[in-house]
Parts: structure tokens; sequence; C-alpha cells
């Protein structure tokens, strides 16, 4: 696998973030939470903050990555990025990355505002990490649905659908409305792994099989999304166009 | 003259497709010319030039690229090539300028910008957020884009459908350039004005089969009739009477005519290559292609 151009797609990434807004539609997300955070108060602050980091690192790079492929779509870019010496490899990498950083600019501050600000407590450096993985599973799943979608609506349908199965049982089970056995039942929803990585970063008491198993899944379904859906389908894509 | 491409018995289906879109395609593209693939809409004409430009690569058959089996080329064969897509491909929240400096980057060599946009003409808007080009100018930059990295071939496809003549003379002069500077070029298209003015050698396809290769002066003899038809002025009405060209020298009817009658058009019978394209495809050029 060959990553030619890669820093120089990234780059071009990073350029269109902003030019297009998103990052500064991701920026204005986060201050959204912040402002939730400061109305629900430093009681309920390590209840809700995790479950807005999840948010933000699963549901919002899903919706980032999906209406990024259907600008692509829109304007033909994807074909002629694919006759470039690049790769698909670099390519989607680079989109990936991007991903990844906006993920990590909304953890970055919602997590310092709400350790200096509420008191809340955070293993930086596990939290850091385990949003990598969280946001990079993420962005494979919304890259399956928006080549499944037909439009930017279905894209959002299958998002709903996805929080319905998948979101909302692990969300009613952090918020206890869930008994505990819900837990090991849910290990099978890649929400529900982030959920647990992402409290693991907010000092909660993880079971480390959990962590392993986690960690393991989001990594399995990230690498088997890659190589047997995404990347067939970015080119059938960018073929279809 | 050496051959860029050697395409034998080329095939391509379509996933969950159960009839070959192209099926079994053979020819040469040779170095310096300008070769155009033929054929209306659903011919096989831009899944055959996916697959040269390695969009498709599920293919069978041998296509040589200079010499060399095409599927042993990685992405430096893209290098070598340069694609003028039928639709704009930039990004509309950048300027046309920023858009072609994305893309040259990620190439070895490439060429200065500027001077490319000046000979398209874009060189005042380059500081213009694409979104705000019109059709015309969007094309332009298409070819800019394709040139930016100094393609030894040039793939254009429908290159200037839906401009209007000034847009189209701009982007035909550029291919003649390149022709001349020795590129290569590969085009697809149904429009025979520009097969006309820019190609060397033609193929039509239909129905993914290549039905008819040769030159654009050569279709035009073979199709045509062996005739010449004047037109004349007489009694205050223009008529028309048609020779055979064979022995037209020592045809006495046309000589009088020449002669005695006031003149006022002369026609060879040769065909136009719209009428061969009807003929060939079975389908009108401007219908549905």
């Amino acid at each position: 696998m060959r990553m030619h151009n890669f820093l120089k797609l990234f780059k071009g990434e990073m350029v269109r973030l902003v030019k297009y807004n998103i990052l500064q539609v991701s920026f204005a997300v986060t201050v959204l939470w912040l402002l939730v955070i400061f109305l629900i108060g430093k009681e309920q602050a390590p209840v809700f903050v995790p479950l807005f980091i999840f948010m933000d690192a699963a549901v919002m790079t899903i919706m980032l990555i999906g209406a990024g492929l259907f600008y692509e779509k829109q304007e033909n870019t994807i074909k002629t990025l694919m006759i470039t010496p690049s790769g698909y490899a670099a390519i989607l990498s680079s989109k990936l990355l991007a991903a990844v950083y906006l993920a990590l600019q909304s953890t970055v501050i919602i997590s310092v505002f709400a350790y200096f600000l509420f008191d809340v407590a955070v293993r930086f450096v596990a939290l850091y990490g385990f949003i990598i993985i969280i946001t990079l599973a993420h962005a494979s799943i919304g890259y399956v649905f928006a080549a499944r979608a037909k439009d930017f609506n279905g894209l959002i349908a299958m998002v709903g659908m996805y929080m319905v199965l998948f979101a909302f049982p692990s969300i009613f089970f952090a918020l206890g409305a869930l008994p505990e056995t819900f837990d090991y039942l849910l290990f099978i929803s890649p929400t529900h792994a982030s959920l647990r990585l992402v409290n693991y970063g907010f000092a909660e008491s993880v079971p480390l099989w959990q962590l392993g198993l986690g960690f393991l899944y989001l990594v399995v379904l990230t690498v088997v999304l890659m190589v047997f859906m995404v990347a067939p389908k970015y080119a059938e894509t960018a073929i279809r166009e | 003259m050496n051959k860029v491409f050697s395409v034998r018995d080329l095939r391509f289906t379509y996933p969950k497709s159960e009839i070959e879109a192209v099926q079994g395609i053979s020819f040469d593209v040779h170095e310096g010319e300008v070769f155009g693939l033929l054929g209306p809409s659903g011919a096989g004409k831009s899944t055959t030039q996916k697959i040269l430009t390695k969009l498709f690569r599920s293919y069978q058959g041998t296509i040589l690229y200079n010499g060399k089996d095409l599927s042993d080329y990685r992405n430096d064969y893209y290098e070598d090539i340069g694609v003028g897509f039928e639709l704009p491909v930039h990004f509309s929240k950048l300027t046309g300028l920023e858009n072609m400096q994305f893309f040259a980057q990620l190439y070895k060599q490439r060429t200065a910008i500027e001077p490319l946009l000046e000979q398209v003409g874009l060189l005042e808007d380059k500081d213009r957020l694409v979104a705000t080009y019109s059709k015309g100018m969007k094309m332009r930059l298409n070819f800019v884009r394709a040139m930016l990295n100094k393609p030894k071939v040039l793939f254009l496809d429908e290159v200037t459908n839906g401009l209007d003549p000034k847009n189209a003379r701009i982007l035909k002069d550029q291919i003649r350039t390149f022709k001349e500077a020795g590129g290569t070029v590969f085009l697809s298209t149904h429009l025979m004005n520009d097969v006309e003015e820019l190609c060397d050698r033609v193929a039509f396809i239909r129905g993914g089969k290549i039905v008819e290769t040769s030159t654009p002066r050569a279709l035009k003899i073979k199709h045509g009739q062996r005739s010449v038809t004047v037109e004349y002025y007489e009694n205050n009405h223009t008529q028309a009477e048609t020779f055979d060209l064979d022995g037209l020298a020592d045809n006495a009817a046309f000589l009088r005519l020449l002669k005695e009658k006031k003149i006022e058009t002369m026609h060879s019978g040769e065909t136009s290559l719209d009428e061969i394209f009807i003929k060939v495809t079975g389908v009108s050029a401007h219908e549905d292609a």
C-alpha cells in the first residue's frame, strides 16, 4: 500500500474544511456543547460530558464524512483525484485524518473546559487515544452510509436509524435507564464499545476486558469496513459520477 | 510511427450486468496523433476511456501502453496522462488558481500554471471562486487541469460539448497546439465538427463493438459518391446538374456548362462525417449521444 502524496492530500483536506465552513460548523457545535454543559451545571457535568464527546466523535463524524462525500459527488472531484498518482489509500487516509482532527479539536476543547471549570476527572491521554479509534470507526460507517444513500436526506435517515438501533440503547444504559445485564448484550454495538472507551477517558471504572474488547472491536470494524466496503465503494462512486 | 496504445480483444462487463459494455474491441493509438472514438451514448466509448485511464481495472483482453501491459503500471502511469472530463471537476469554493495549485502539487512533473491559464483566457479570473465561473470557464479550467503535469497523452471526453463557438475554438486551438508539440490525444466525442477539425484517425463504436476505423478523409471518400454537382443560374432560377467524377475532364455536357452558364457553386459528392456517423452507428450524432 503506497501513501504517495498523503501529507499534501491531508493539507488539501484541511484547507477545504475551512473553505467549505466545515471546521467552523464543527467549532460552533462544540460551543453549543459547552453552553449546554454550562446550563446543566457542575453536578450533572460528569454524566453528560462523556455523552457529548461521544456524540461528537460518533454521530457528528458520520454526518461530516457523509456531507463531505456528497459535496465531492456533486462537484465530480473524486474522479479527478483518482487520476493523480496518489492512490486510493492515500486519498482515503487523508480524509480520515481530517475527520480525526475535527473530533480531537472538539474533544480537547470540551475536556479541558470540563476539567478546569467543572472539576470533571479526565484521563487525557487515554481519552484522546480512544477518540482517534472511535472517529476512525465512525468515519468508516459514515462512508458506508454515504455510498449507499441516494442523497443527503437518505444519509440523515440512515443516521437516524443508526441512532435508534445502536446509539440510543447505549445512551439509555449510560444514564442508568437500562439494567446492568444489558452491558454485555450492548457490546455488539460499535456505539456501546465507543461509549465505554469514552467513559474510561473520564476516569470511570471500566473492566480491562471491556477496554480491550471495545478497542479491538473498533479497530477490526474500521479495517473491515475500509478494506471491504469503503475502498471499493469509493472507486465505484468515482466511476459512476 | 510508435504505438502508444495497442488494444486487443478488450472486453468489459459492469458489475451486476449480464451484457458486455465493451465487446472485444481492438485498435491502436499512434504517438502524436489525435485518435477519435466516436459513438452514441451507451456505445462503450466512455467505458473504453475509463479502462484506458485505469479507473476500470477488471477488464479482459490486452492493453499495451508503450509496449508494456497497462496492468503492470502502478499509479505513476498518471504522471504520463492528462484527463479532460466531460463535466467540471473543481472544488467550487476554491479559486481557479487554488484548484490548480492543489492538483499540480500531486505530480512530480508539472508545468507553470499561470501561462496555462493565460492560454485559455482565464488568467484574469484566477483569483475568483470557481463557483462564480460560467460553464465555458469551468471547461477551460478542466483543460488546464488536464495539462498540469505536462502529459504525454491527453484523454478528452466530449471536451467542447455545450460550449459556445468562442470557448470551443479556444479549446480546439489548445488541442492542436498540444498535438503539434508531439502529444497524443484520445478523444471521445459525438461532435463531428470536432472530429473534422482535430482527428487524424477515428473509430466508430456501436453496441460495444468497433464497426469502422479509418481516417476522416478515407471515410468521406468511402461513404461518399463519386460525383460533382454544379449549381448554375439560368432563367432567373438556380438549377443543378450532377456529373460522374470519372471521366469528368472529357464530359462534354459538364464542360459546356462551365463555359456557357453562370456557375454559382460546385460540390463533390463526398459525404459529411455527420452522415457517416448516422450510417455507421445507426443514430443521429445530435440525438441521445
